[in-house]
């Protein structure tokens, strides 16, 4: 699908830290992005907070911004519960670097 | 006449639409049964209501091990999709387990027509199965089905735990049997549930909640002398425990305490050393009774709670907690009937904020009404039990 595919594609693993980091700020909303630490190693459930609907959340914006390159939601079906439950963003930053 | 046998964990949510549905069945001329584990059920059921109740020999140690799980949903602090696993790891698997010989016991000698089991009960399918009963089974918690959609892997999940304790009880296969394919009761609308494809057993019968009379004593009184006519119930449910509560009270508190609302909350009163004096707290309120009397409800997100309140046409501020009411809460919102808020992050400026708009800003109250009509022309406590009352004479129109 054409409308999916990405203007500013990050070339880096940088850049899609800095993309995925907008991501949660947007989830999360303008109030609180200040008040919670974004990091590589930060894990979506025990360190971000985010509720299961908020990850369902961030995985449509990694899916629309993207695109069809990755199979993002096949992926995280891989996982066990106790897998998703300690999911990192490094480890989506990891999986996206290695589908490029 | 026929004979029905609920099959109920012992939680409140799931509880209480049986209770409308069996005492629908009984005024239809119906035997109706409730299998649980809680002798506490007995003084909830309906007159001519009985209780099948589940008990053991208590020198059976693994059985008395079993019942430490009944409670254990209470006494743990649960959040986001940590809480799935500790439901079915902590709470679900053992209690089924401990449920399924009483199960099968009072099915061999009640001799339903017809069990309905609640969907988080799944040995109750496999009882059913295996006495050879037909089976409906009651969706309390709907949230539950629209993961399979949103997130699939811990559907996926969900299911290995209940097939795993299936095949432990002599089942085989790989399907889930916890919802009936032939009649599985949705307690609420498709207008709130959302877009999902289904299978045709699926019924979406709306909120029951007709037969229930207050069974709590309330001081009207005082609620009819309150200072500030606006009032809003603010309720996180019968599950969390006391840190969660406290927590979640004393931002309430701090956000109320000065504007123009009467807040009827309900908590132990001794959970905070001190209350608004805009607030009137009580250990628990007839809340369907209320409803009708109330301009907005601030909650948990509990399937339940959010249901009743739409079907008054009100609207919500909703602040899920665990389990399916980061689900709920998005319904809430999607539909625009209320504002979502994160347990974990929101502070007392945020729920003050919240509380404003859901009162002031009408389209909460006009999404709210949408929701309203679709719950009453779903059908209810009637339809649902018309349903069941098909089953048991083999015809389901759904």
């Amino acid at each position: 699908m054409d409308s999916l595919v990405p203007t500013h594609a990050p070339v880096n693993s940088e850049d899609t830290f800095a993309v995925l980091k907008t991501f949660i700020e947007e989830i999360i909303g303008e109030d609180f992005k200040d008040e919670i630490d974004i990091r590589r190693d930060s894990s979506f459930t025990a360190d971000l907070e985010l509720d299961s609907i908020e990850i369902v959340a961030f995985s449509e914006k990694v899916k629309l911004h993207f695109g069809s390159k990755l199979d993002f939601t096949g992926w995280l079906s891989n996982m066990d519960l106790d897998e998703l439950i300690a999911l990192k963003l490094s480890d989506v930053i990891e999986y996206i670097e290695a589908c490029r | 006449m026929a004979r029905f046998a609920f099959v109920v964990p012992p939680l409140a949510g799931h509880i209480n639409p049986t209770l409308s549905l069996g005492a629908g069945l009984l005024a239809m001329g119906h035997e109706v049964g409730w299998i649980s584990p809680d002798e506490g059920l007995r003084v909830q059921l309906p007159p001519g209501g009985e209780l099948l109740l589940i008990s053991y020999d208590t020198t059976d140690a693994e059985k008395q091990q079993g019942s430490d799980y009944l409670d254990a949903i209470a006494r743990k602090n649960v959040y986001g999709i940590e809480s799935i696993k500790f439901l079915y790891e902590e709470v679900l698997v053992p209690l089924n387990r401990y449920m399924y010989d009483g199960i099968v016991h009072w099915l061999q000698t009640y001799r339903p027509d017809v069990v309905i089991n609640d969907h988080q009960v799944f040995a109750a399918a496999v009882a059913a199965i295996h006495c050879g009963v037909p089976y409906a089974t009651s969706v309390t918690a709907p949230a539950a089905i629209k993961m399979r959609e949103d997130l699939p892997m811990v559907h996926q999940w969900e299911t290995q735990q209940m097939v795993a304790l299936q095949q432990q009880l002599g089942l085989p296969g790989e399907l889930s049997v916890a919802c009936s394919d032939v009649l599985t009761l949705v307690f609420t609308s498709r207008a709130f549930f959302g877009e999902m494809e289904l299978p045709g057993s699926y019924c979406f019968v709306g909120p029951v909640i007709q037969h229930r009379p207050a069974a709590v004593a309330f001081n009207w009184q005082r609620f009819y002398a309150r200072a500030h006519k606006t009032c809003i119930l603010v309720s996180i449910g019968t599950t969390f425990n006391h840190e969660f509560k406290k927590d979640f009270f004393s931002k309430v508190a701090t956000a109320l305490k000065d504007e123009p609302v009467t807040a009827i909350v309900v908590s132990d009163p001794d959970l905070l050393e001190e209350w608004p004096e805009n607030f009137i707290v009580e250990r628990c309120v007839p809340q369907l009774q209320l409803l009708p009397l109330l301009n907005g409800v601030v909650c948990h997100a509990g399937h339940n709670t959010v249901c009743e309140t739409l079907l008054h046409g009100l609207p919500l501020v909703v602040i899920p907690i665990a389990y399916d009411q980061s689900y709920v809460a998005a319904r809430v919102a999607q539909v625009q009937a209320g504002v979502r808020l994160n347990f974990k992050r929101f502070h007392a400026a945020h729920i003050k904020n919240a509380v404003h708009e859901i009162l002031h800003n009408n389209s909460y109250r006009m999404a709210a009404a949408a929701i309203q009509s679709s719950f009453e022309q779903a059908g209810g406590t009637a339809y649902a039990a018309r349903l069941l009352e098909g089953l048991a004479t083999g015809v389901v129109h759904c």
